[in-house]
């Protein structure tokens, strides 16, 4: 009896119903639900909250009954949890926004929204953030807002125009655009009887329509969760993580990282509440603080940024869907081999690169973890050639953290290594001066060497050359490419900006090495490469 | 011949037969009228298909509270409460993976009153399964299992199996985290044989270990096969077997002469005090024929019905006593207490720890020294033992009376300080300091399925149990030695198994100290 009268007068969601009304009164106090067996999707959140259910916009009583904003997928129709996770069978508060025990998908907290587009769709070409915010303003400094709608904005109709209005560009990366539009534009804007389009409209340069048509891949209605991506090709993430088959091996795949499971996190460590958000939040602070042993390097990153990061890792759900719900977009990365970033240098840097070497390449230095290597460096690019840049990125430090990114079927195309290396070449603008010696010139006695190599460079590059905090040089990969003049010029003049120090100069602290020295140094390193068969 | 006066006859008896309907009906349901005398309460009874498995007449020694503290009704009492529980949920539940998960969902949030009729199920098959082993416990210590109720004791035995069969096939069907893992550890202790196959290298010829696990499971790992099959167990085969096995077992309650009570029992009861209802109010008008072609102590042969009092009421208010207690307290659990949910069953993340059902937590715990010891050699030989042991002891002294026999009290209470001592002593030495696998890493496995807490408590029970028959002259001071140390080894084994074993079935004082995964 209690337990009857508990079912029937005190549930939420009947009290809910009890004083909804809708246009045509009262409304039918029953469970309500949406279901849609193609998502997998029974989801009961419409019982509470009634507006979002097929036909009942109407209805009006509490707060929670506001209409959902418009969208494009109706919650009517693809139901709540899709988007918003949580637990669509429940029908009490606590239980369906999934905040429980033993409930792995909690509902995304309101500010994450845009996460749960993650659900089903991955925007392609989104280039990293420095990049992207050039295209964003490109397009408001050419005032394209004036005609055209993004998201809600701009579209203006122009006082004396009589109804002149562009098109709505919020999608125009997902279904695709007139690629001829700015001859069309051009056309239109000579024969218009009309003065508004020769008020709005004015030649435009080709490096800025190069960022307009940019920006319009990156449109796909959902600019928060595009700008959180940018972020994410910004800090590197790639460079160890793997999402959807494309990227590093050395961190966990995050192809789902936003479904995992509350219940199986640990938040032992973590400040503030025990969510997923937090959590991921408070691990990207400080990645070692969370989880003990972790090799992720502390990027040393802002608020805002991290903000950014924890809305796209969130968005990392890319559930199992039917193939008639596949959308086009992931069908395209999937099926066609289109990257989720964009492929110019800077963003391919910033994808893949910039979480170890910095997000300027100066390399990363992060407590417990072996220094990465500032690679661009002046005095590094000016004694390195191209192919030498592009070897090293196609076939890694084999031994050290360095992965052979040409080689793995998930790491970077050649014409990705291409736009990576001339993006580095414009970091310090420095162009290679070429050598007129052969690569291997050095003809010295190794076994002198070997003592000085022991005094001078043991300390930091490892008794055997095996790294330690400098770089290993008994690397195979590094000794094919690197020349003897690269060998000789590196330990003569140094780096600057770095520990490593020239030892031609004069200093009062450390041994300085002759130039005949130095060649046997060179030698002895040399004894490392094994002779190709 | 007057036909204009017939119509009104025939309606009004037409309508006098409609008025009197209901009377009629219930008294050819039952057919002998309001029981108020000695007749018509007895052919209450034997003029019903469900009643008359009880004898007519009951003695007054059964309806001592302390005879039977009413835990063989209580059994029978959760039983019927989870059959109705059951069939109800049976309309909402689909025996399919994801499905059943589900429908588990629909059961929870949106069936009227699912969940608590949920609770009231899950609560009831545990009170089943306690009360089953307290009645065990009672028939034991008032060594009612002896002459003429050997039979009964064993078929008590194969009760207390199906009963664990039942619950634990229920646990499966939730298909959330805790019953999958559950039933992965129940069937790789069927599969446990492998652990001597495997050690004497037979397996891949003779391996009864993996045809169990495969029997259970139809499967390599629990899938759906494993599911329906657990489902058809737990909603047919098993409660047809159940049902079958209680009619039997009641039946013979009746046939073997009401419960066990001591020989001088009538002695010992004294004259009715006044006021109990009249032995007999009407003088027997037959004499009992039967006696003449049925050989045997039924009740009213060689016996005197003085101290015997009509089951119906005395009996009857009796277990609807108890039943209705039953349904108080399951009622009372599943109000406060939700069954268990846990997550969609997920294959790729195990639980940990992941543990069985409570009841065999304490053969888990053995299960962590030697699979196939703790899980298929002790229980093998504790059913053994307990199915014997109305053959072995054949005496006669103490029957119907707690702890009775040579020894008595005393014994027992002697007997569960070695068998408390003894199991927390070798469990203190074993979380301790380890076991043979960590002395001796490389030692061969079959010297650990020899060697390990379990063999070594059941044989310090048994030397134990030896003694005592030695001492007392009596194979019952044996059995009530041995009986006491098993019930002592099985609740400290499963109180450590239920809450001092952590991730990696590692020794934790409290859930508080587990590590975080």
């Amino acid at each position: 009896m209690v337990s009857a009268v508990d079912e029937h007068f005190l549930k939420e969601w009947r009290r809910i119903q009890n004083v909804a009304v809708s246009d045509e009164g009262p409304v039918e106090v029953r469970l309500r639900q949406v279901i849609n067996p193609g998502l997998k999707v029974t989801d009961r959140c419409v019982s509470c909250h009634i507006t979002m259910g097929a036909g009942e916009g109407s209805v009006r009583g509490a707060k929670l009954l506001a209409p959902h904003k418009p969208v494009f997928h109706d919650p009517a129709e693809y139901g709540c949890t899709v988007c918003h996770g949580g637990q669509g069978l429940a029908t009490e508060k606590a239980e369906s926004h999934g905040d429980v025990h033993f409930w792995p998908e909690p509902m995304l907290p309101a500010r994450y929204s845009y996460a749960g587009c993650g659900t089903c769709h991955a925007p392609l070409n989104v280039p990293s953030r420095e990049p992207y915010q050039r295209a964003v303003s490109a397009f408001e400094r050419l005032d394209c807002y004036a005609c055209h709608r993004v998201e809600g904005r701009g579209g203006t109709i122009r006082p004396d125009g009589g109804g002149m209005e562009g098109p709505d560009l919020s999608k125009a990366g997902l279904t695709g655009y007139d690629r001829e539009w700015y001859p069309k534009h051009v056309e239109k804007m000579q024969k218009a009887p009309l003065k508004a389009w020769k008020m709005s409209f004015s030649t435009i340069l080709d490096e800025d329509r190069a960022l307009l048509d940019a920006y319009l891949a990156t449109c796909v209605g959902a600019s928060r969760l595009v700008e959180a991506k940018a972020m994410f090709h910004t800090a590197g993430c790639l460079g160890c993580h793997k999402v959807s088959g494309v990227g590093g091996d050395s961190g966990p795949d995050l192809s789902r990282a936003g479904y995992k499971d509350p219940g199986l996190t640990d938040f032992s460590h973590v400040n503030g509440p025990a969510t997923l958000a937090n959590w991921q939040a408070e691990h990207l602070r400080s990645p070692l603080s969370i989880v003990v042993g972790s090799q992720m390097p502390s990027l040393g990153m802002s608020d805002r940024d991290i903000e950014q990061l924890v809305l796209y890792t969130l968005s990392l759900r890319r559930r199992e869907l039917p193939i008639s719900y596949v959308p086009k977009d992931r069908m395209r990365a999937l099926r066609f081999g289109e990257r989720e970033f964009a492929v110019d240098g800077a963003t391919v840097y910033g994808t893949f690169c910039a979480g170890c070497h910095g997000l300027a390449g100066s390399g990363v230095r992060s407590a417990g973890l072996a220094s990465f290597p500032s690679i661009a460096n002046p005095d590094l690019l000016e004694r390195v050639s191209d192919e030498f840049l592009a070897n090293t990125i196609r076939h890694g430090r084999p031994g050290r953290r360095m992965p052979a990114w040409g080689d793995m079927e998930s790491g970077i195309r050649p014409e990705e290594i291409r736009a990576v290396v001339t993006y580095l070449r414009s970091l310090s603008g420095v162009t290679h001066k070429p050598e007129s010696v052969p690569p291997r010139w050095v003809k010295a006695d190794s076994a002198s060497g070997k003592a000085l190599f022991a005094s001078a460079c043991a300390g930091c590059h490892g008794a055997q050359g095996e790294g330690g905090e400098a770089p290993a040089l008994n690397n195979q990969v590094l000794l094919a490419s690197a020349t003897d003049t690269y060998l000789v010029e590196t330990i003569g003049r140094g780096r600057r900006g770095t520990v490593m120090q020239g030892f031609l100069d004069p200093s009062p602290a450390r041994r300085t090495l002759a130039g005949t020295e130095i060649e046997s140094v060179v030698a002895f390193i040399r004894t490392w490469e094994k002779k190709q068969p | 011949m007057t036909p204009a006066e017939k119509p009104p006859d025939g309606l009004r008896e037409f309508a006098e037969n409609l008025k009197a309907a209901p009377r009629h009906i219930y008294e050819t349901a039952f057919r002998g009228g309001t029981p108020a005398t000695d007749r018509t309460r007895s052919t209450f009874i034997f003029g019903n298909v469900f009643l008359h498995l009880h004898s007519v007449r009951v003695h007054r020694w059964t309806l001592r509270w302390s005879t039977t503290m009413g835990l063989g009704i209580m059994t029978t009492s959760a039983f019927l409460i989870t059959l109705i529980t059951g069939v109800m949920l049976m309309f909402y539940y689909k025996p399919f993976p994801e499905a059943a998960y589900d429908s588990m969902k629909d059961i929870h949030f949106v069936v009227p009153t699912g969940r608590f009729i949920r609770n009231i199920h899950r609560w009831a098959a545990n009170v089943m399964v306690v009360a089953v082993i307290l009645h065990m416990t009672r028939a034991f210590y008032t060594a009612s299992y002896r002459k003429p109720r050997e039979y009964n004791w064993l078929i008590g035995l194969g009760l207390l199996v199906v009963t664990l069969g039942l619950s634990f096939t229920g646990y499966l069907l939730p298909w959330d985290q805790l019953a999958y893992w559950a039933i992965t550890i129940g069937s790789n202790i069927a599969q446990s044989p492998r652990e001597v196959t495997d050690a004497i290298g037979i397996t891949q010829w003779f391996d009864p270990g993996g045809i169990q696990k495969l029997l259970l499971l139809g499967s390599d790992v629990v899938g759906p096969e494993a599911l329906i099959r657990f489902y058809l167990l737990h909603v047919m085969l098993l409660p047809l077997a159940l049902a079958a096995l209680m009619g039997v077992h009641f039946w013979r309650i009746r046939k073997d002469g009401g419960l066990a009570r001591p020989a001088d029992a009538d002695a010992r009861l004294g004259p009715p005090p006044a006021g109990t209802y009249p032995i007999f109010t009407e003088a027997p008008q037959r004499t009992y024929q039967l006696a003449a072609i049925v050989k045997g102590r039924t009740p009213a042969v060689n016996n005197g019905p003085e101290n015997t009092v009509p089951s119906m009421p005395h009996l009857f208010y009796a277990e609807l006593g108890v039943f209705m207690l039953t349904v108080l307290i399951c009622l009372a659990l599943a109000l406060v207490s939700d069954a268990p949910l846990k997550e969609l069953a997920n294959p790729n993340v195990p639980e940990n720890p992941a543990k069985a059902p409570w009841y065999f937590l304490g053969l888990q715990e053995l299960v962590s020294f030697s699979a196939f010891m703790g899980g298929i050699g002790v229980p093998a030989i504790v059913l053994l033992g307990l199915g014997l042991i109305p053959y072995l002891d054949r005496e006669k002294e103490g029957t119907g009376q707690w702890f009775g026999g040579p020894g008595g009290w005393p014994l027992v209470r002697r007997s569960i300080f070695v068998g408390l001592g003894s199991t927390l002593l070798v469990e203190t030495l074993v979380i301790r300091f380890g076991w043979l696998r960590e002395w001796f890493p490389h030692i061969p496995q079959l010297i650990i399925t020899a060697i390990n807490p379990a063999t070594i408590l059941t044989t310090v029970y048994a030397l134990y149990s030896l003694w005592l028959i030695r001492r007392h002259h009596s194979t019952r001071a044996g059995a009530m030695g041995l009986f006491t140390c098993f019930l002592c080894g099985f609740l400290v084994l499963t109180i450590i198994g239920t809450y001092f074993r952590g991730p990696n079935w590692v020794f934790y004082w409290s859930p508080g100290d587990w590590p975080k995964h």
